[in-house]
């Protein structure tokens, strides 16, 4: 039996999923990319324009929706990150019932974003349930749900990342060697100082990732702000359900897709300089 | 108090302490007043300033019970989850494969491009593969539904699988292949059955975000293919709000997941799990 080179065994390998990817992920993102610019898009004259991004920039509504979508992808990420930190420590420790909390603060990893909305509205909503706890003893709640800091929506959208950078915080916090940390505290280090100095900085690459897919999630969500969120500004997400359906205006729709997709490889490049500019200053110690 | 430096093992009882009372009131208050809402009586209603409802009735229940839309919805779901798992498996273990055993050029490049769909909000790919679907008539079907799932759910199967097979010894893999075993055979003795625990983990973690996606299924599916969080989604963002109504379809959505999640627990690693997800 002839034996094919392995360099064609492992591209007929890839090939299905590549493919799979290339003909539904790719070509999809690319068409959009080139329909930004009004080429090949359905409904244009196939010329080259800038029309769309100058409707996309010059439109106050679309303007104030890009700041909101990066607000709705930065500021829930923060109040994750925030919350896991500790929680990923706290789980890492001996304690009574450890296992049980181990697989149940992962819940909200599988309930979908909807039922987290609709959580949020039963809890905070105008007469939700800690209005009517909190009246009683004179604290009068502010409007959280749609209201125009969205704290509904930080609430929901943290609600859900929250387990999910937890479990890779927790990961890459487990993956350290226990040696460099009582290296690190047998030299005078506390245990604040072997924190910040030692496992933050070997725990920056898990971290990290999940900042970067939290945001992402953040920026490209449409369910819960679209329940919870403002009237005004609507995020860019909604403005692209709006505009491919109720308007039919796709060129403007591939616009807003190709500037969401602009910052979220521009948040991927950042991602990779700060792994990589550890893995120089640590060596081989980053995995 | 005395000073000390770090935690001890006697405060193990404090930090239970803690977990505990933060978990039942971010995790179990709200499933419990959901749970009350889907028990609540028409006929007395649940206003403020009332902390419980007033009386219970099985009414909300009793009519997801006798409506035919939901019982066709979770039908549904439960069918397109199997799909999307049974393509995403299929599709993923020839490219786990190649990525764990085999040497080939740009293998950097295309671990790449099989993670771009992780860091591409999905409604991106959504608004973008409907296009395309128009064209193929594709659009608004549950074979269109089933396909843009799967490009979110192929990354992470193709890193679980792929983690696992790593773990193979290539004698097992050597031996059966000097004795005479084909790539079909080696697949179908060796691969599938010691990669068995990954696809375990994978499938049901799969089905799990199938089940329980809506943007990329609402924007290629809906108004036709009514998924359940895409009935959920009928019942939350229209003029009326129904809570005891999307109460009732929360609990008939989230039971299903969580005995999957349980089922996908006890066999996933966490370090896996973090693996699959949180290295770039």
């Amino acid at each position: 039996m002839r034996r094919l080179p392995q360099g064609v065994v492992a591209a007929l390998l890839v090939l299905p999923s590549g493919g799979y990817l290339a003909l539904f992920f790719g070509l999809p993102l690319l068409l959009a990319f080139l329909g930004s610019f009004g080429l090949y898009a359905r409904g244009g004259d196939g010329g080259f324009t800038l029309r769309h991004y100058a409707d996309l920039f010059g439109t106050q509504a679309y303007r104030d929706g890009l700041v909101f979508s990066t607000y709705l992808a930065i500021v829930p990420t923060l109040v994750s990150l925030a919350i896991s930190l500790p929680l990923a420590m706290g789980l890492a420790q001996t304690f009574p019932g450890r296992k049980l909390f181990n697989a149940l603060y992962k819940v909200p990893l599988v309930v979908p974003g909807i039922v987290a909305a609709f959580i949020v509205m039963t809890l905070f909503d105008r007469g939700g349930l800690a209005a009517r706890l909190l009246t009683p003893i004179g604290i009068d709640l502010p409007k959280i749900v749609r209201d125009d800091w969205a704290v509904g929506v930080i609430i929901a959208t943290a609600w859900k990342a929250v387990p999910f950078m937890t479990l890779i915080i927790g990961g890459s916090l487990g993956a350290i060697q226990k040696d460099i940390i009582l290296a690190a505290r047998t030299l005078g280090a506390t245990p604040l100082t072997a924190f910040w100095r030692i496992q933050i900085p070997l725990a920056l690459p898990g971290i990290t990732a999940a900042f970067l897919l939290t945001f992402i999630g953040g920026m490209g969500a449409f369910a819960v702000p679209n329940l919870l969120g403002p009237v005004y500004p609507l995020p860019l997400s909604v403005h692209m359900y709006v505009n491919a359906f109720e308007r039919n205006n796709w060129g403007l729709v591939a616009a807003m897709g190709t500037m969401l997709s602009l910052i979220s490889v521009l948040v991927l490049l950042a991602y990779y300089r700060t792994t990589r500019s550890l893995r120089t200053a640590y060596g081989g110690e980053v995995r | 108090m005395t000073a000390r430096s770090g935690l001890h093992p006697s405060d193990g009882r404090w930090i239970t302490v803690g977990l505990g009372a933060s978990l039942l009131i971010a995790l179990g208050l709200p499933l419990i007043v959901a749970l009350l809402w889907s028990f609540m009586d028409p006929a007395t209603g649940w206003f403020a300033p009332d902390i419980l409802p007033p009386s219970y009735a099985l009414d909300h229940w009793e009519w997801a019970a006798r409506n035919g839309d939901i019982a066709q919805a979770l039908l549904l779901s439960v069918g397109i989850g199997l799909a999307v798992t049974a393509l995403t498996a299929l599709l993923a273990l020839p490219t786990a494969y190649a990525l764990a055993k085999l040497p080939f050029a740009m293998k950097r490049a295309v671990e790449l491009f099989i993670l771009a769909p992780l860091i591409v909000p999905g409604i991106i790919v959504a608004v973008g593969i409907g296009t395309i679907f128009f064209r193929l008539d594709l659009a608004f079907s549950i074979p269109g539904v089933i396909l843009v799932q799967t490009v979110g759910t192929l990354p992470f199967m193709i890193r679980v699988l792929a983690a696992t097979i790593e773990a193979i010894p290539n004698d097992l893999i050597n031996a059966a292949r000097s004795l005479g075993a084909g790539p079909a055979a080696v697949a179908r003795h060796i691969l599938i059955p010691l990669a068995w625990p990954g696809f375990v983990a994978g499938g049901l973690l799969t089905f799990i975000s199938s089940f329980e996606e809506f943007e990329k299924t609402f924007i290629i599916g809906s108004p036709f293919v009514q998924t359940l969080p895409v009935i959920l989604w009928g019942y939350l963002g229209g003029r009326v709000m129904v809570f005891p109504t999307a109460a009732v379809v929360t609990f008939i959505l989230l039971v299903p997941m969580l005995i999957v999640f349980f089922l996908a627990e006890r066999v996933l690693r966490d370090d896996v799990m973090a693996a699959g997800m949180g290295k770039l």
